[in-house]
């Protein structure tokens, strides 16, 4: 009779407390250290809670009409505008790209060159490229497209490679059966396939770079951005509440509408039921975009 | 419907001045000589970027403990394992879908207004975006762990909070020390263009030797930053991999 599981299932030993506490005052030397550099004084900490809900006190009710004197709501429309065709200019170059990125269709050599270049593209943020290209272009609309585009080529290019590399390969045998050349089973063989995957991650991007065309024209890369930072400049509060209320809305709306019609791109129209907005996975989207964790993508989960 | 896509393509490339040709002009820019040489001596001189660097570490410290400090009672509300009743459950929810609606950017530019220019506002606006990352995150952790010893702990007549602390914790906090590093690394990054709208650490160098037109020190602090980026990637995954 063995009161205690004998052999391998013996109990863990317990840490040392030595370790944790080790651990903590790491911990705690390092977050003193660095409230100390950051000019920090009593004062200022208990009264920052007050001056920002001060702000945001101010915010209301929103100046919605002289918000739509100053043409905001343009301003909101040309940040839409940036987005997209941002996201045609990523979406125009990806393509191509991933067809040489996919394992199953490209050879090794030059599949790995187009896979860091993919990797790289993804690892410079869209505020960082529209600083680099506003000297070059000049301050305005197209700066921000440019870098939004940059920047997609990076996400679409590898969504699509993994939607590539998931095809059905009959159709692909097929078309080399019949004699036909590389251009011609990947035109024939996958493009079909992976068009209606690649169309809603398209989409998808562009949901994403309605928010980023929002934020960029806080350096001037045109959109709404600018007016947020004007109005606030001039302490004009109830104009920015109504600024962040349109935008949000846009963007919002913009959300739903899209991924009403990405669903029914993939699934069809015959599901039963209103679209499936899943907020989650946009977000998700974004940190992968961010650090390159395999958090999910439009193409993976639903 | 395609031809609606393709008018509309069309006027927005109008709006935002698409032109085949704009490609070849940027490209063939002379302004792009103004980037290079990089001078290092400059890039390398303890106040230009190191010590702007040393705050940025600072802000990302501050503020994914603070960040990450609120986010685990935020998600433990949230869950519905875990939440104390419905009504928490739906406030928490709603509250956290409205930080989120609102760019990163904006946060930090409002909090500038708010608290004044500089790292303090940038520690302010880097917590919220460290929650917001962090609920996202670890609720989810939470929603997946195992119910059972949540089950068994309420049966035994656990209290609430007791419960949750004996029946969940343990099982997500590996998860919840690993999302913290991770996210430590995004705040890394967050804060080079936090600087940009006045927020404070090695952003507010890139802004300012942009506004001098000193593209060549911009791109030397933009490859210090990927370097260094680069780095703590590797060490955070390094330990994350230990971790879970």
């Amino acid at each position: 009779m063995e009161a205690y599981p004998s052999g391998d299932d013996r109990p863990v030993a317990p840490r040392r407390a030595g370790r944790r506490w080790g651990l903590a005052a790491l911990v705690v030397v390092a977050v003193v250290w660095s409230i100390s550099g950051l000019e920090v004084t009593i004062d200022r900490l208990l009264n920052a809670p007050g001056d920002a809900w001060d702000v945001f006190r101010r915010m209301a009710p929103p100046a919605f009409s002289e918000a739509i004197d100053r043409g905001v709501p343009g301003k909101v429309l040309e940040s839409v505008h940036i987005a997209w065709i941002g996201t045609m200019i990523g979406a125009v170059i990806s393509l191509p790209l991933a067809f040489l990125a996919a394992g199953n269709v490209s050879p090794a050599w030059i599949r790995t060159p187009v896979r860091q270049l993919f990797n790289v593209i993804r690892a410079v943020p869209e505020l960082i490229l529209a600083v680099i290209l506003i000297p070059i272009t000049g301050l305005g609309s197209w700066a921000g497209a440019l870098a939004i585009g940059i920047h997609s080529v990076g996400t679409l290019g590898k969504w699509a490679t993994e939607a590539i590399e998931g095809v059905d390969p009959g159709p692909l045998e097929a078309v080399a059966a019949t004699g036909g050349r590389w251009a011609s089973s990947m035109r024939w063989g996958v493009l079909p396939q992976v068009l209606p995957v690649v169309t809603s991650q398209w989409l998808f991007r562009f949901e994403i770079n309605v928010r980023a065309s929002t934020v960029l024209g806080m350096i001037g890369a045109g959109g709404v951005g600018s007016e947020l930072v004007s109005q606030l400049v001039f302490r004009n509060f109830a104009a920015v509440g109504a600024v962040l209320i349109m935008t949000i809305a846009v963007v919002m709306a913009i959300d739903t509408a899209s991924a009403a019609v990405r669903q029914r791109i993939i699934r069809g129209g015959t599901q039963p039921g209103g679209p499936d907005v899943d907020d989650e996975d946009r977000n998700a989207a974004v940190l992968a975009d961010l650090t390159g964790l395999p958090t999910g993508g439009p193409s993976s989960g639903s | 419907m395609a031809t609606a896509v393709v008018a509309y393509t069309v006027a927005a490339g109008r709006t935002v001045g698409f032109n085949p040709s704009t490609f070849w002009q940027v490209w063939s820019n002379p302004l792009w000589e103004k980037f290079w040489p990089i001078p290092w001596d400059w890039v390398l001189d303890r106040h230009n970027v190191i010590e702007p660097l040393i705050e940025t570490f600072q802000i990302a410290i501050v503020s994914t403990i603070l960040g990450c400090g609120l986010a685990l009672p935020v998600a433990l509300a949230m869950s519905p394992l875990t939440s104390p009743n419905r009504v928490v459950l739906v406030v928490t929810r709603s509250i956290m879908n409205v930080v989120r609606a609102v760019p990163d950017l904006f946060w930090a530019k409002l909090l500038v207004t708010a608290v004044g220019i500089g790292a303090f506002a940038g520690s302010w606006a880097l917590s919220v975006f460290s929650l917001a990352v962090m609920v996202k995150l670890f609720s989810e952790a939470v929603d997946g762990a195992d119910p059972r010893p949540l089950e068994a702990a309420r049966a035994a007549g656990g209290r609430h909070m007791p419960v949750v602390r004996t029946g969940v914790l343990p099982t997500v906090l590996p998860e919840y020390v690993a999302y913290g590093l991770y996210v430590f690394e995004l705040n890394i990054r967050a804060s080079l263009v936090l600087g940009l709208v006045g927020a404070g650490g090695i952003g507010r160098v890139v802004e300012a030797q942009r506004q001098y037109f000193r593209f060549d020190r911009v791109l030397g602090v933009l490859v210090i930053v990927f370097v260094v980026v680069f780095v703590i990637e590797q060490v955070s995954v390094a330990i994350r991999k230990r971790l879970v």
